[in-house]
């Protein structure tokens, strides 16, 4: 951090130095405030359209400062609405969803905890290679994996299923968490563990013990990544449901996409900030160990 | 002894004709009518479905086709093909040649199918002389739509016949400062508006380019003709903001009179009501123009395959589904609801619809008679996908290219296809 | 970089049963998990490879026939134009998320008030559904009721604001659109490793005399060069698998102008049928990310060896 602060009182360059602060301050607020605006349009919008009613907009645009308010549209977008095959808004699909990405959620981040802490603590011949290999599974784009998913889950029987897609984002969401973790825990000095290893501690104490204390800013991280990547992702999840079990997303594509009918732009909207209170719930308060735990141990 | 095995087989042979008798028909249906009027017209669909007996779930995959199709992949690899699902065109026999769709002969046979559905879709459900689809409706594509207001102040006086009448009905449109046609370019839409000025000028060009996928056609100056007739009417009756616009806003400008015409299927009449235009009041509607004279008929045809299935309940539902599908009763509501007209012929459609979908069942019958009704390239109903696909690409390269001649965008289609054979 | 020697287990060999089970625990424990990423990396990928090189149409069928589909892919032209907008928008998005993410950082780390609350502005694109932000921004980009109609409605009659329709600029389009997502995803990784650079350096900096800039340019820059490491793969990561951008603002248009590798691979494996040649252009995609991760993997490998030799 750069201290900027000068003593008015003794330095003679006070008052040129003073006006530079002053206009670096401006300047730093300016263009915070410049981006901050560009990023929160598209938030406006969608706001502003959930509040709005559906003749309104269509007189007067998307886009155009909102004249014309109403809360109709909340209740249609969570329990009315036709979409996806059912008239019954939303809700469902929020719930499938919650019930989706949650264990998908917590599985894939303890698996990540794990995989971490073996493949930093615990070496042997080969795991540095695995370790690579692990992590290339994080550019394996959805398109490719589709099919032999399909496959596999077909074999197993768990096609159509919410527990067939849990596993499938469990699997891929363990490249993300292992990478993170790992890189995180090769942070943690090794001398604790050896200390510990002297004492006679075995694999699973040290884990309970002196690993998973240090690690809350990493796991809040994993889970914060992998929730609202498994919350907002939309190939799998549709492909792999059926009928009733689709999730959210499902339903915001019906609904927010361009499509043939008359849309209804303010149904949309507020399934659109339904589905997205849950990830914007995580990352307010767990914002800022997002931030503290993605460094600790990364430049070390 | 004897008597009591044959008691005791007589019980069995009876409880096992009793669960035969007892399968619950149940389907789920795969779709991608997520939304609107389509999910609408389908729900009614699962009404008629749970009334006579049976379980209804479906499967609707909103966004992109590719999405619906990939579910059916997916479940087809796992083993799990789905029940029915909504398939067309040329992929139905693609899909029938994999060896597990299932044989619909049985009633269709019963109930007499071959007699009453259009002679044009038969070699589409029958891809190889056996019923596998049932279809659910018939769209025209050829339509030519006119905002009311929009003309009168233009001093257009009715909808254009010919080409010839359609550039002079613009020229007149622009000098009255209004876009003469409302269009937004997509891959599907900007192929909807070129095959209809494929079929308006020449006949046999479409059925050889189009439905036969003849590249010589593609390169033939018949087609180069037809590009430059589009390429008039995209830089001179189109306005410029075409790329990125949607389905909604354009229809605005019909019914908003900023646009004089707009060249699309039957669904717009689904749209038009739902923005709560009435004909002939707000629009009016016309077979799109045509060079020979006769009435003309693009056709489309969405409809549902059915897949093998083990489970006997599955079995029992499709039954119940086609026959449903192909029932008079479903032809009617459905299609009253989609805007489109029932792939029976024989049903009446002087109760509950449009006018528009009136005049679309005469001019069904006087092309049939009169031999110009072809299938659609555009929506999937002709050739197969890859080169469906290669074609809406350079048709869509072509409108957003101003530089690109008629020429070039002729033999470029022409190759496209050949590098996919 | 960690030592290599560090992290090893007992130097003693295992001689008690207790022993032999701390040995294997930790390969018995990994040991699912890397079968799952084996299957997941290697054997997804190999069936790919296959499947690029036999006559799949409609399904998967494993007939062999050598690299015709990959001929068959390279003669389309609308690969091509995917394959160069990969490359193109890859360069753009990575280096300007990064330039922009590193700017944001360090405006926030000049001790601004309210910094939780710029923090969650710039972050919350991540959180939000982005088929949802990308309906939003087509929107705006929209001439006839988006960002053109609004200004014009205040009044400037001749505002054209309309890259979404032209075929030169709607790949600047998906560009920005891109970086606005993933943006705050860098300025909050540049955030963190600005705050964690060792104060001492900085106070030696200042008494020497440096001002602000310099002691960036030549401190602290420098002491996170493995955060730049890190927001570069995942942003590579995210611009490798562009396919929702695509599918919300422009469809791939106008014409074919901004298809990209993923979107033609969705299509062609799943709209046209044509599963080999989906594969072999999977393949391609793979292929151009090796292109850039192979020489990094050599380059750390080099280094933290010359590193070890050096001692």
């Amino acid at each position: 951090m750069v201290d900027a602060t000068y003593d008015l009182a003794f330095d003679p360059h006070a008052r040129s130095a003073n006006l530079r602060f002053i206009a670096g301050r401006i300047a730093v607020y300016g263009f915070l405030g410049l981006f901050a605006l560009i990023y929160l349009i598209p938030l406006f919008v969608i706001v502003a359209n959930s509040f709005r009613e559906l003749p309104e907009i269509t007189r007067n645009g998307l886009i155009a400062i909102p004249q014309s308010f109403s809360l109709k549209a909340w209740p249609q977008a969570w329990l009315h609405h036709c979409v996806a095959g059912t008239c019954e808004g939303i809700h469902r699909n929020f719930y499938n969803s919650l019930i989706m990405t949650i264990p998908a959620t917590i599985f894939s981040t303890v698996l990540g905890a794990i995989n971490g802490y073996v493949l930093s603590k615990w070496r042997f011949p080969g795991s540095e290679t695995l370790f690579a290999c692990m992590t290339l599974g994080v550019f394996m784009p959805g398109q490719v994996s589709l099919l032999p998913w399909a496959f596999i889950l077909g074999t197993v029987g768990l096609s159509n299923t919410i527990y067939g897609l849990i596993l499938v984002h469990v699997v891929q969401g363990m490249s993300f968490t292992t990478l993170f973790c790992r890189n995180y825990y090769v942070g943690i000095p090794d001398d604790l563990i050896k200390a510990a290893r002297i004492d006679g501690a075995g694999f699973w104490r040290i884990f309970f013990k002196i690993i998973l204390p240090l690690s809350p800013p990493i796991l809040i991280v994993t889970v914060i990544w992998q929730f609202t990547g498994i919350w907002n992702e939309y190939l799998f999840g549709v492909v792999f449901t059926g009928g009733r079990q689709q999730p959210v997303t499902a339903a915001l594509v019906g609904l927010a996409t361009n499509s043939m009918n008359a849309r209804s732009y303010d149904v949309a909207s507020c399934a659109v900030l339904i589905a997205a209170i849950p990830p914007l719930l995580i990352y307010f308060f767990g914002g800022k160990y997002f931030v503290r735990g993605l460094t600790q141990g990364a430049i070390k | 002894m004897l008597t009591i095995k044959a008691a005791l087989a007589g019980t069995l042979a009876g409880a096992l004709a009793a669960t035969a008798a007892l399968a619950e028909p149940k389907t789920n249906m795969l779709h991608q009518w997520s939304e609107g009027s389509d999910a609408a017209a389908i729900a009614k669909l699962g009404e008629m479905f749970t009334a006579a007996g049976g379980t209804w779930e479906q499967t609707s995959i909103a966004g992109h086709t590719a999405n619906t199709l990939a579910k059916l992949r997916a479940d087809v690899v796992a083993g799990n093909a789905p029940p029915a699902v909504q398939l067309k065109g040329p992929e139905i026999a693609e899909w029938n040649e994999t060896g597990m769709t299932a044989n619909l002969d049985d009633l269709a046979n019963k109930e007499g199918w071959d007699k009453v559905v259009a002679p044009e879709l038969l070699p589409v459900m029958k891809p190889t002389g056996h019923w596998v689809a049932a279809p659910m409706n018939i769209h025209r594509i050829n339509w030519i739509w006119g905002s009311t207001k929009a003309m009168e102040q233009a001093g257009i006086k009715e909808l254009p016949k010919t080409w010839a009448e359609f550039n002079a009905a613009c020229d007149k449109a622009l000098a009255a400062h209004l876009i003469c046609l409302g269009h937004f370019s997509q891959d599907w839409t900007d192929a909807t508006t070129f095959e209809v000025v494929v079929y308006g000028q020449n006949i046999d060009l479409f059925r050889k380019a189009f439905v036969e996928g003849d590249v010589n056609a593609m390169r033939s100056p018949e087609m180069v003709k037809a590009f430059e007739q589009y390429r008039t009417m995209v830089s001179k009756y189109m306005d410029p903001a075409i790329a990125g616009r949607d389905y909604q806003t354009t229809t605005d400008m019909i019914a908003k009179n900023q646009a004089v015409f707009m060249i699309m299927g039957d669904w717009q009449i689904g749209i038009f009501t739902a923005a709560g235009l009435k004909s002939p009041q707000d629009y009016v509607c016309a077979q799109a123009p045509t060079d020979w004279g006769k009435p003309g008929f693009i056709l489309n045809s969405d409809s549902v395959v059915f897949f093998k299935q083990k489970d006997p309940d599955y079995i029992e539902g499709q039954k119940l589904l086609a026959h449903l599908i192909l029932s008079p009763q479903f032809q009617t509501v459905f299609n009253q609801a989609k805007g489109s007209i029932p792939a029976r012929l024989d049903v009446d459609l002087s109760n509950g619809f449009n006018p528009c979908q009136q005049l679309s069942q005469k001019d069904l019958q006087a092309s049939i008679a009169g031999g110009t009704l072809v299938r659609s390239m555009a929506h999937n109903m002709t050739v197969l996908q890859k080169y469906r696909g290669a074609m809406m690409e350079v048709i869509t390269s072509f409108v957003n290219t101003p530089g690109m001649s008629a020429k070039d965008a002729a033999n470029a289609m022409a190759d496209a296809v050949e590098a996919q054979k | 970089m960690a030592n290599a020697l560090s992290g090893i287990a007992a130097v003693r060999k295992p001689a008690r049963g207790r022993d032999m089970l701390t040995a294997w625990t930790p390969r018995l424990v990994i040991l699912p998990a890397a079968l799952a990423s084996f299957v997941y990396v290697f054997v997804f990928t190999l069936w790919t490879l296959y499947v690029s090189m036999s006559n799949s149409t409609l399904l998967p069928t494993y007939q062999f026939v050598g690299l015709k589909p990959y001929f068959e892919l390279w003669s389309n032209q609308r690969w091509s134009i995917a394959y160069g907008n990969l490359f193109y928008f890859s360069a753009f998005y990575v280096v300007l998320a990064m330039v922009i993410g590193l700017a944001l950082a360090i405006a926030i780390d000049q001790r601004v008030k309210g910094e939780a609350v710029w923090r969650t502005i710039f972050l919350y694109p991540l959180a939000v559904s982005f088929i949802v932000t990308g309906s939003v921004w087509n929107w705006l980009y929209s001439p006839n009721e988006g960002i053109e109609h609004f200004v014009r409605s205040l009044g400037w009659a001749d505002f054209t604001f309309r890259i979404t329709s032209n075929r030169e600029t709607a790949i600047y389009a998906i560009i920005a659109t891109g970086i606005w997502q993933s943006t705050g995803f860098a300025m909050a990784l540049f955030l963190a490793g600005l705050r964690s650079v060792d104060p001492d350096l900085i106070k030696a900096a200042q008494i020497d005399g440096a001002g602000p800039a310099r002691i960036y340019r030549k401190v602290i820059l420098p002491s996170i060069a493995p955060i730049f490491i890190a927001v570069a793969v995942v942003l590579l990561q995210f611009a490798i698998k562009t396919f929702d951008l695509v599918v919300a603002l422009t469809q791939g248009g106008p014409g074919i102008a901004t298809t990209f590798p993923a979107n033609y691979v969705y299509d062609l494996m799943f709209q046209r049928g044509q599963i080999a040649i989906g594969a072999a252009a999977s393949i391609m995609m793979l292929l151009a990310l090796a292109a850039v991760l192979v020489p990094y993997a050599v380059w750390t490998t080099w280094r933290s060896r010359r590193g070890a030799i050096r001692g």
